[in-house]
């Protein structure tokens, strides 16, 4: 569930934000006049309304000689013609302004998304982002499309009301515009109390959804505890002051619209009496009067409309902050301008060694070497000490340790997701921060500990480790990691959907078809946080074959639990506390009588019963 | 001129009117509202103690075949639009009904002939409105799923980011976001073009309709046939007239929106509850020793496999039973059974000579502290946590309560200690940590019977062994069922019962089934085998 975000309003409007959301509706120019075009055309149409009611008053009454009944007529067809084409393009220019927009900062959005390190995302809840792109661009793209529209009818609806009441009789004029300071004040002053109390609705709002949350997920506790009578009475108390908050902010603004039609009739009221004198005098005519009678009823609405857009840009700030604020991120971790330049010689140089990677060294990495590498998110809080490991071609690591102790984030920095703050990784002896990132990358499979599939087919899955792979390709690696047996006997075989995150697939399996996903890549280096929960034995040793398979020629990389997996690994390493514990094959550090001993008695110990449990069961 | 200085004088009668009429007008334009607001607030209030109750007693069997995001949405979005509709539409359709049965007729009387005129579109536009909101209903639901087929890559692309990120495929995802995308963008405009072919066509007519009689009214009055006044007034009830009417696209929209809230809501109101026939039964009056007794139990949930086959045992009061097997063996349903979350197919439980069938619910439930498998703990202070085991208990009893659980130190060491919030607003548990959270408010419920289903899981070996020679001291004072795969959890108990594949395969104390073939002999086995390693 995506948990609404309750904002602090913001009294001050931060105009460069806005500067910088505005500017995707400027991407589409020629929409944005036209819909600048048609809310002007409304605004000066709807200004003339009352003018053909006049006319034909004045007809009526003699008082025109010039022209018949006809010219009225005329004029309000006319005027409706023209307002419902005014509409019809409003209506839609500014629906498809909000729709572009939306789309232009979602596409913008994902793109930085794609593109941030590791560390943005370790700080940052799935959930929370996943409203940033949805909620909030949705949000803003609205305010930026019909906010833009109301402003721009509303200032020319009010503009030409009071132009056209100036040329008609600019006594009375003055009188109706009398009203606008007060409707001013009065809309803008409710609207942020309305903001606010309907905040406190949105709070109690929230608390009752946690709390349904809680009544749902915990109901056999509430059950076995007894407390289904406790929390009714608790859960009422919570309506209770739902209710007494949308109350609240239901009277707030059940008053402002009889306050502000108040001021309207007292505008109107006074054009009455002044003008009814002047109309008496014969000093302006009764249709004049009527029309600004109209008039005088007619300003609280763009008023209105132009307040509620201030308030909802001041409530949408937190909103514009958290969008542009993650546009304005850049990612940390690029190519050095030096890098930069060597790709670009490179491809210039149109060499068609293969044996040279895009930066112009060399393709095959031979050797992987730490030195000294530290890393910490906080200056005092080290996750990973001065590490020095060498590693070469062919060999395989196991890192195992309590969690916490920094293997994640030795493979983090191997992967080039973090960088050390001190230290350095070297490929073939070079400092991989002189070489590509986009070639390191390619150049790793990685199997994360829960293997995360998409939605979609077998195939498509493993085609994701390289999109130009074949479908016999995916056979292949599919057979050699063992998992072409368990999908041929599917009742579609690889073109069976697995469901959202693989949903359909057992942990087992989902495992097989991420190792799958990584060969196909072809990978130098091969990088495995091994999966801790249990599987059945079989799927398990169809696993550690096709594992085996894997490592064969690669530098592997593994963070290990699993005992078969930490047996079969060259060098053992324990890490606890940034630091290497222990270090050497299986035998030595069983001699040790060390961590490792103790670790992998447990181990053994529950591996040994999970087999015997599952074995009674088959 | 005398007559006109006579108005003249008297022109703030009609001036006085006017805010009066106005005044009064929005009093009760206040009051309409804020009476509205209020009775939906009401309503809405007591639709949702009603369904919170009803979900509390509904019976497991529904709840586990719902989805609890389904389950919150029905509670909070659908009822919020029938409040919308409630507090917004409920009173202008009356309001609108009584408008325009009171005005036509003043119109009528003021000429017949020019309020023909003035309303023979208005059909015209309601049929349009009706008409029209059939057709965009579906594009309304193209752009909903339109939205949820981009939530969903969204929340994909972001589960799975270490996977794209670990192929560097983040230039295909988002070429695969631009589709979805698009595809809202370019439904979101065929709506909105809709709309604008809604309200220009229908402001037309409304306005023809007004223009119609402004120009028939004008010659009326120039012919003389009718007064200024009489037009004035006239146009200024005909806008009274078409404003409900205008208003009826949008009150069709939400109409409909609504039927489907209301829908969605009744199905889990409709639901039966399972205290439904509790009240018929009394509770005994002398508190149980703690026997349970349980002949021939057999169930399933569903049709196609049994979950439980012919299970018998015995446990007499303060004895220790601990139960194991295999994943997927029954051994938690057992627990819900014994609980009352389900009733068996077949057979019968006996808590000391009473079937539990014959037993109020929350009666049996009262007489078991359990801990579930995947404890759930509410989110307030771990203090308020423990003391939901028994709701009078001193601080002291919680303490001596979690020293039992081997949690009082872990506790202590929080910067607000026993104070401290668990969940979303506060610090999040370990797995062990709830557990002997947990434990600690079962323990405190001082039961006749205490429930462990797997209950120290996540609990180191050190610290269960601690937890399990705590039990051990009150021993004797509660009977113990413990679901535990750990040998040294099993080798305590005074009777073990193998549960596999739904069926009774051995059962007896450690000495005797060490000495049978079976699985707790091959499991004894391992033993050995960590002793030969080490």
């Amino acid at each position: 569930m995506q948990t609404e975000e309750i904002d602090e309003i913001r009294s001050k409007i931060d105009l460069s934000l806005w500067k910088q959301i505005f500017g995707f509706a400027l991407g589409h120019k020629r929409i944005l006049t036209w819909l600048t075009v048609s809310a002007l055309s409304i605004s000066l149409t709807e200004a003339l309304f009352p003018i053909p009611t006049k006319m034909a008053v004045d007809v009526i009454q003699g008082k025109a000689t010039d022209y018949g009944l006809w010219l009225p007529s005329a004029l309000f067809a006319v005027l409706t013609v023209s307002l419902c084409i005014g509409v019809y393009y409003f209506i839609k220019h500014a629906g498809s302004i909000s729709y572009h927009v939306g789309h232009d900062i979602k596409r913008e959005s994902f793109k930085r998304l794609q593109e941030l390190e590791f560390a943005f995302y370790d700080s940052q809840p799935t959930g929370w982002l996943i409203s940033r792109l949805t909620a909030d661009c949705d949000r803003l793209s609205r305010i930026i499309a019909w906010g833009f529209l109301d402003i721009v009818w509303g200032t020319g609806f009010i503009i030409a009301m009071a132009i056209v009441m100036l040329i008609l009789k600019w006594q009375l004029a003055l009188i109706v515009l009398g009203t606008v300071p007060p409707l001013i004040v009065i809309s803008l002053y409710f609207k942020k109390r309305l903001l606010e109390s309907s905040r406190e609705v949105r709070k109690e709002n929230a608390r009752i959804t946690a709390s349904y949350n809680e009544c749902i997920s915990g109901v056999k506790t509430t059950k076995t505890l007894g407390r289904e009578d406790l929390n009714l009475r608790e859960f009422e108390g919570m309506s209770q002051a739902m209710e007494s908050a949308s109350n609240r902010n239901a009277t707030f603004g059940a008053v402002y619209m009889p306050i502000v039609m108040t001021i309207g009739s007292a505008g109107a009221g006074i054009v009455l009496w002044y003008g009814g004198k002047q109309t008496l005098a014969s000093a302006i005519e009764l249709g004049t009067l009527i029309a600004f009678i109209n008039y005088a009823g007619s300003f609280f609405n763009p008023i209105n409309q132009i307040a509620s857009v201030f308030t909802e840009i001041q409530s949408a700030q937190a909103a514009g902050e958290r969008v542009t604020g993650l546009l304005n991120t850049k990612p940390k971790i690029v190519d050095s301008e030096t890098v930069v330049a060597k790709i670009e010689a490179h491809s210039k140089a149109n060499s068609k060694d293969e044996k040279l990677a895009p930066d112009g060294h060399e393709m095959e990495i031979q050797s992987i070497e730490f030195q000294e590498a530290s890393f910490f998110y906080k200056e005092n809080e080290p996750i990973l000490r001065s590490f020095n490991l060498k590693v070469e071609q062919g060999q395989t690591v196991a890192l195992v340790g309590p969690s916490g102790g920094g293997k994640s984030t030795i493979v983090s920095i191997l992967s080039r997701f973090y960088e050390p703050q001190n230290g350095e990784v070297l490929i073939n002896g070079l400092d991989y921060r002189q070489r590509s990132l986009e070639w390191l990358q390619s150049q790793l499979g990685i199997v994360l500990q829960t293997p995360h599939l998409f939605s979609g087919t077998i195939r498509e899955n493993i085609r994701y480790g390289n999109l130009a792979a074949s479908d016999q390709d995916i056979e292949q690696a599919a057979t050699i990691v063992n998992a072409h047996s368990f999908i041929s006997n599917l009742e579609n075989g690889y073109d069976t959907q697995i469901g959202e995150g693989g949903a359909k697939l057992s942990t087992g399996e989902k495992q097989l078809v991420s190792f799958a996903r990584a060969l196909i890549a072809d990978p130098q280096v091969f990088i495995m946080d091994e999966a801790t929960s249990s599987i059945d034995t079989e799927a398990e040793q169809l696993i550690q074959k096709g594992l085996q398979k894997v490592f064969d020629g690669r530098i592997s990389f593994v963070i290990a639990h699993r005992l078969s997996t930490i047996r079969s690994a060259d060098v053992i390493l324990v890490i606890k506390g940034g630091e290497i514990e222990e270090q050497g094959d299986h035998e030595s550090l069983m001699e040790k009588r060390g961590y490792y001993h103790k670790l992998y008695t447990t181990q053994f110990k529950r591996e040994r019963v999970e087999t015997v449990l599952n074995s009674s069961s088959n | 001129m005398g007559g006109k200085n006579y108005v003249s004088d008297r022109l703030w009668i009609p001036v006085i009117a006017t805010l009066l009429f106005a005044t009064i007008a929005g009093v009760f334009n206040y009051y309409q509202k804020v009476f509205a607001a209020r009775e939906a607030n009401s309503i809405c209030k007591q639709l949702k103690d009603r369904t919170y109750n009803h979900i509390q007693q509904l019976s497991n069997r529904y709840l586990d075949s719902q989805s609890t995001g389904d389950l919150v949405q029905r509670c909070t979005s659908d009822i919020e639009t029938i409040r919308i509709f409630l507090s917004a539409h409920v009173v202008e359709i009356g309001k609108g009904l009584i408008l325009i049965i009171t005005v036509i007729p003043i119109m009528l009387l003021l000429d017949p002939w020019l309020t023909l005129v003035s309303i023979f579109l208005i059909p015209v536009i309601i049929f349009f409105g009706y008409f029209y909101f059939n057709r965009v209903k579906h594009v309304f639901k193209e752009v909903d799923e339109a939205e949820g087929a981009l939530t969903t890559v969204v929340q994909e692309n972001i589960t799975g980011i270490r996977v794209v990120r670990a192929f560097g495929r983040h230039s295909y995802e988002i070429e695969r976001f631009a589709t979805p995308n698009l595809e809202y963008r370019d439904k979101g405009i065929k709506l909105i073009k809709l709309m604008s072919w809604f309200w220009a066509p229908s402001d037309f007519i409304n306005l023809m309709q007004i223009g119609i009689a402004l120009i028939v009214g004008s010659y009326m009055a120039l012919n003389g046939y009718i007064t200024i006044g009489t037009l004035f007034a006239f146009l200024s009830l005909l806008n009274i007239v078409l404003w409900p009417i205008r208003m009826l696209g949008r009150i069709l929209t939400d109409l409909g929106k609504t039927i489907v809230a209301l829908g969605r809501l009744y199905e889990i109101l409709n639901q039966p509850l399972e205290t439904a026939d509790d009240s018929i039964i009394k509770s005994p009056c002398a508190p149980i020793s703690g026997r349970i007794e349980i002949r021939n139990l057999s169930f399933s949930h569903n049709e196609s496999a049994p979950t439980l086959r012919n299970v018998s045992f015995v446990v007499e009061p303060g004895e220790t039973l601990a139960v194991m097997g295999p994943s997927g063996a029954g051994k938690s349903t057992l627990m819900h059974l014994l609980l009352r979350f389900y009733d068996p197919d077949s057979g019968t439980i006996r808590l000391d000579k009473y079937p539990i069938q014959d037993l109020n619910r929350k009666y049996v439930r009262a007489q078991f502290g359990v801990v579930l498998q995947e404890p759930f703990l509410y989110s307030r202070s771990i203090k308020e946590n423990i003391r939901f085991g028994r709701q009078e208990s001193e601080e002291r009893d919680i303490e001596e309560a979690a020293h039992m659980a081997s949690i009082h130190e872990t506790i202590a060491k929080f910067s607000k200690g026993y104070e401290t919030q668990i969940g979303e607003r506060g610090i999040t548990l370990s797995g062990g940590q709830k557990q002997r959270v947990a434990l600690s408010r079962a323990l405190l419920s001082n039961p006749p019977i205490l429930l462990l289903d797997d209950a120290l899981s996540a609990v180191d070996n050190e610290t269960e062994s601690n937890i399990i020679e705590a039990l051990k001291s009150r021993h004797g004072t509660s009977t113990t069922i413990v679901i535990a795969h750990r040998l040294s959890t099993l080798a305590h108990a005074d009777k073990i019962l193998v549960l596999e594949e739904g069926a009774v395969t051995q059962s007896g104390p450690h000495s005797e089934l060490i000495k049978q073939d079976g699985l707790y002999k091959r499991l004894w086995a391992i033993q050995n085998e960590v002793r030969a390693i080490s």
